[in-house]
């Protein structure tokens, strides 16, 4: 297998905004790119154009030398190239081998699909990640799949089409650690074999381990093509990011062990959490970690009110039983879901509607609208959101401005309980760190706040406690000294904690 | 000229670009048919249009609400609000109210039927609202048994439909002031403002603490009541009742939204739009009257126009970019 | 069997329940017409089923693909205006093929221009098809302005009689059935659920959605023809409005049959059968002395609960669950 692509000086628009300036890349057999950037970099433009999804406005690519245009994925796929997305392109209602096959069936003469060679290949592809998932098979219907068993069938799906390059696109965001290593495990195995790879992602550890060279975007640009030998983190963060780097953690007083308790949990048990129990006190930033869906959104969702439950929720020293957001909404709880796109923002409506829509029943009948923009204009300030005006759709915000008016709907509410589902997620270096000061002034106020992060370095810098979760129980709770990075790891694989003395 | 149409399209409002396409037919009724131009045409189309965009007034409720919003059953619950009206009244002005508010309760219920099939029972509102209409047919068939007995108030006449102040006549005031309620409701109401959401996404809406369900229910409820309004209305201009009194305008209404700017996904949206769609709905039906055509050519017609107006409207989004 | 093989095997055969809601319906049906099963009465009972199952096929397919189409039942009315005013008593054989020919391809050019609109301009399709329907009825008002219309007597007979002892329409729903096994194992059947289920991964991996959506329009404008022709020779003349009250009983067949609006899922099966739950509704009612006053609600009323079935189904399970 011998192959090459160079991306040079691409350009995309998408109306006004320019998502890539001049976007580069070059792979060859053999090798793993990593490509890195910020939120709003480009990274994910580029990548989708590298594989036809989205045609560029101008530059050129050139495959195995020579000039070509993607119109297509199709076209793209008969290239040889193949992208890994974010469990994007599977469809639900299939089953794992109707999907891994999806336009390129096995075929009897010109139209039937041999449905025993499917299965039978499938099977093999499967083999690949043995031991590690639990409900793999080839006829289960993707949709009954837990995240990091479709991402595993989106690798496989690609893999299928014997692809010269590959892109794994955010691949493993939502694997654990065992698949993450057996996916290595593969692509030094396809790097032998002469498969170019490009990696895309935000996990330094992983680029590190995996990738023989970095391409950095920057707001749209190319801004460097190092290789892994010459670069460190904080070299690879400062392309990324203009100016230095934000420090990552905020250092936090410890709780006052006499803050009243805000909320306690008992024997709380749903159809995926087991027996929850657990108490936060006022002022303290208590953090969920484990594995992805172990139960820590169900359990910030059940607190909510958003999903039934049996078993005890002491809310403000007061028994309650939720069963509607609007319900928790009264008792003072707020909450922050990870995927502001679909969960926690109307992107076409303004900023200003974005930031009342829980809470305007508060302004009478008819609204008295004046008061409610005095009120959002208010809030955007003590959050310092850059925007154009209150009216702007919120589409047009960056993303942690964007994230930034997902808590800003409830900070006129004065919540007593913050529930944070994976806040930080998507959102770039710097405005990461604006949020760490928002949290870190909740605090002080005397907000408890309950605070689930997929990346273990976020939770060890900003929590002084940690809950985690496994298969929907708490296996560890870990403080102190115990709150080590490899203390987390262990719990939140089920194993037995180590105590350090 | 499509890139020049197309830059209108988004400089200018929907129902702003409506309405200029209503003064552009009206005086292309002109020019192709003589005495289509005068001054009591003019009211009576805007009557006519009133009538329209009185029943649609629901319907943009409903489609505003996404999640395939649509009220199939408008055009039986208009003929069974004025068969109500027609019979309780019977005729005497001291009945109207009466007859006014049983056909009011009745379009709520119907409504609220319809409501509780699609959020309890998951439903989907297309399918709900067509065998609704055939409960609603079935239920006027059960209970008129063919005899549409009953008579008109001549107060209603005389209030709505005749000439009352400058020779425009009452339903004309209604329907202004219907619109600006309209107004109130979506956009000074925290009902409104749940109305869009929930058009938009209903998962950010829920974890924002609106009551979906609840605001689905009110909405297909409203729906029904201002359909029954819309019938009470409607016999005063047709004077008697029949059983498919209501049934012509359900399409149009549709299309009234449509062409009004109400986007069919739900989340945006005005009623001010769908009064300048009615307008333009009814403008090219009393053209092609204007112009006699025969029925076959105007459903042609007819149908062929709203497919190209939703080709401005009602694009829905590419696959690839 | 244990809850969840019992929720897969149910899963997999979503029309169970529908086939459960038929053997009730016909028992009820057997009460109050105690010759249901006599040969002639269950030939009478196929030739009627016949056009509307040919149609709803067509509509499963449209929905299974994700969209719907309202303008079937005003393209058998079309179609049918078409082959009264083509195939007359005196036709010779060729004219009387022309006429079939014609049908077909009426209906598939109807079919494309659904699919035009819907698929290549991404227009919303109920209410283009609704728009359409409006088209269709006026095409077929112009072609046969009042009822009319006779088709020569062999042609109706060779449809109303059994052949061969078997209702000529028994015949006609193995070979439907027979397709659509054929269809499912084809990559084209793959690409038809894949566009229906989630048309943004089907098109990243590679489907050719908007021309899959368009072949689903025309699929119904075919199927539409063939329902026409069925019907035509079933009635054995032309009226302008024939098929228009056929469209609503196509789409509650499919719902009943287990297949859900959305798309992406299903199959003709179940649809079939519920078009045969109506019809065996229809005729419970008919004979079981309701006041004829009464018929059509009870109608209504009866297609309303069997639309609501899943869905109490579901609220019942989750009360219970609490």
């Amino acid at each position: 297998m011998d192959v090459s692509l160079s991306a040079q000086h691409i350009v995309k628009r998408y109306g006004g905004v320019v998502a890539l300036a001049d976007g580069n890349l070059n792979v060859a057999s053999g090798e793993v790119v990593a490509l890195l950037g910020a939120n709003g970099s480009g990274k994910s433009t580029l990548s989708k154009i590298i594989t036809g999804v989205v045609s560029p406005n101008e530059g050129s690519l050139l495959i195995d030398g020579r000039p070509t245009t993607l119109s297509s994925p199709q076209i793209a796929k008969k290239l040889g190239i193949t992208a890994v997305y974010q469990e994007l392109s599977l469809i639900p209602d299939m089953t794992v081998s109707e999907n891994i096959w999806l336009t390129h069936e096995p075929l009897r003469g010109k139209s039937l699909i041999k449905n025993r060679e499917v299965r039978a290949r499938t099977q093999e592809l499967l083999n690949l990640f043995s031991g590690t998932f639990k409900s793999l098979a080839p006829d289960i219907p993707v949709k009954m799949l837990p995240p990091d068993e479709r991402q595993i069938v989106e690798i496989l799906k690609a893999l299928s089409t014997q692809p010269r390059l590959i892109i794994l696109d955010e691949a493993t965001a939502s694997l654990d650690t065992q698949q993450v290593n057996r996916l290595f495990d593969l692509v030094a195995d396809w790097k032998s074999r002469g498969m170019a790879i490009v990696f895309v992602s935000h996990r330094m550890e992983e680029i590190f381990r995996v990738a023989d060279r970095a391409t950095v975007l920057r707001s749209g640009r190319s801004v460097g093509d190092i290789p892994m030998s010459d670069a460190t983190r904080e070299s690879l963060v400062e392309l990324m990011i203009e100016g230095a780097s934000t420090p990552r953690n905020i250092a936090i007083d410890s709780v006052k062990s006499d803050a009243p308790v805000r909320l306690s949990v008992e024997k709380l048990t749903t159809s995926v959490l087991k027996n929850i129990a657990f108490e936060l006190r006022d002022g303290e930033l208590l953090g969920l970690g484990g594995l992805h869906g172990q139960g820590q959104s169900d359990l910030l969702l059940t607190l909510f009110g958003d999903i039934p439950h049996t078993g005890k929720i002491i809310l403000s020293q007061k028994p309650v039983n939720f069963t509607h957001p609007r319900q928790a909404m009264d008792n003072q709880v707020a909450f922050v879901p990870g995927d502001r796109a679909t969960e926690g923002l109307l992107l076409i409506r303004s900023i200003l509607e974005n930031l009342q829509l829980p809470s305007w029943a508060n302004f009478g009948t008819p609204l008295n609208i004046n008061r409610a923009r005095a009120e959002s204009q208010n809030t955007a300030q003590s959050l310092n959101v850059v925007m154009a005006s209150l009216d702007a759709p919120v589409s047009s915000l960056s993303g942690g401005n964007a994230q930034k008016i997902v808590i800003g709907k409830w900070m006129s509410r004065n919540p007593k309980l913050l529930l944070l589902n994976d806040p930080t997620k998507g959102v770039d270096v710097g405005a990461k760190g604006e949020f760490y000061n928002l949290l870190a002034q909740l605090q002080q106020q005397g907000t408890a706040i309950l605070f689930y992060s997929s990346d273990d370095d976020e939770l060890l810098g900003l929590c002084n406690r940690v809950l985690v979760l496994h298969d929907g129980e708490i296996t560890a709770e870990l403080s102190g000294g115990d709150l080590t990075h490899a203390n987390l790891v262990s719990a939140s694989m089920g194993t037995q904690q180590e105590n350090n003395v | 000229m499509i890139n020049s149409l197309k830059a209108l399209q988004t400089r200018l409002s929907p129902p702003l670009l409506a309405l200029l396409l209503a003064i552009i037919l009206y005086f292309i009724g002109g020019i192709l048919a003589p005495g289509f131009v005068n001054v009591e045409q003019a009211i009576n189309i805007v009557r006519l249009a009133a009538f329209l965009g009185i029943i649609a007034a629901g319907q943009t409720l409903i489609i505003i609400s996404g999640s395939e919003g649509i009220d199939l059953s408008a055009g039986a619950v208009v003929t069974l609000g004025a068969i109500l009206a027609f019979r309780i009244s019977n005729g005497q002005d001291s009945m109207v109210i009466p007859g006014l508010l049983v056909a009011l309760a009745a379009g709520a219920s119907i409504g609220f039927s319809n409501g509780l099939g699609i959020t309890l029972f998951g439903i989907p509102p297309l399918v709900m609202t067509l065998g609704m209409t055939g409960v609603v047919a079935g239920t006027i068939r059960a209970v008129t048994r063919g005899e549409l007995e009953g008579g008109t108030p001549p107060i209603m006449g005389k209030l709505i439909s005749a000439p009352l102040v400058a020779g425009l006549p009452g339903v004309i005031f209604l329907w202004l002031l219907i619109g600006f309620g309209m107004w109130l409701l979506l956009e000074r109401t925290a009902y409104g403002k749940q109305l869009f959401a929930i058009g938009i996404n209903r998962t950010t809406a829920r974890l924002s603490g609106v009551r979906v369900q609840l605001v689905v229910l009110a909405t297909y409820t409203l729906g029904g009541l201002l359909a029954a309004l819309g019938g009470f209305i409607l016999l005063a201009f047709s004077q008697t009742v029949f059983l498919n009194l209501g049934q012509p305008y359900l399409f149009p209404s549709i299309a009234a939204v449509v062409v009004g700017g109400t986007v069919l996904a739900g989340g945006q949206g005005s009623y001010w739009g769908t009064m300048s769609g009615a307008l333009v709905l009814t403008l090219l039906q009393s053209l092609l009257r204007a112009l006699q055509i025969e029925e076959a050519l105007q459903l042609i017609v007819l149908g062929s126009t709203l497919v190209v107006l939703i080709s401005f409207y009602g694009r829905e989004r590419k696959l690839r970019q | 069997m244990n809850q969840s093989s019992l929720q897969s095997f149910l899963r997999r055969n979503p029309y169970l329940f529908t086939l459960l809601l038929l053997v009730v319906a016909i028992f009820f049906n057997f009460q109050f017409q105690d010759n249901l099963f006599e040969a002639n009465v269950v030939n009478r009972n196929m030739r009627v089923l016949l056009p509307t199952m040919l149609l709803t096929v067509g509509q499963a397919i449209v929905i299974i693909g994700g969209g719907i189409d309202l303008s079937v039942g005003t393209m058998v009315s079309m179609i049918n205006a078409i082959l009264v005013t083509r195939i007359l008593p005196d036709s010779t054989s060729s004219e009387i093929a022309l006429g079939f020919f014609l049908a077909c391809g009426a209906g598939i050019l109807a079919g494309m221009f659904n699919g035009l609109c819907v698929a290549y301009l991404r227009l919303q399709p109920v209410v283009t098809t609704y728009a359409t329907s409006f088209v269709f009825s006026g095409i077929a008002l112009a072609i046969l302005p009042r009822p009319a219309g006779q088709i020569p007597r062999p042609l109706t007979d060779f449809y109303r009689n059994p052949q061969l002892g078997i209702p000529t329409a028994v015949y006609i729903i193995i070979l439907l059935l027979i397709f659509w096994v054929l269809l499912r194992s084809t990559r084209y059947g793959q690409f038809l659920f894949a566009t229906g289920s989630k048309a943004n991964a089907a098109y990243t991996t590679g489907v050719p959605v908007v021309r899959i959506r368009f072949s689903t329009y025309v699929w119904s404008g075919l199927f539409a023809a063939f329902a026409a022709i069925a019907l035509t020779l079933l009635s054995g003349s032309g009226d302008p409005r024939l098929g228009d009250d056929m469209t609503l009983p196509t789409i509650v067949a499919v719902v009943l049959g287990g297949t859900r609006l959305s798309g992406g899922q299903g199959g003709i099966a179940g649809p079939l059968m519920g078009v045969a739950i109506l019809t065996v509704i229809g005729n419970i009612i008919s004979f079981a002395n309701i006041d004829s006053w009464y018929q059509d609600l009870v109608n209504a009323l009866i297609i309303i609960i069997a639309l609501a079935g899943p869905g109490i189904v579901r609220l019942i399970r989750r009360l219970i669950g609490r």
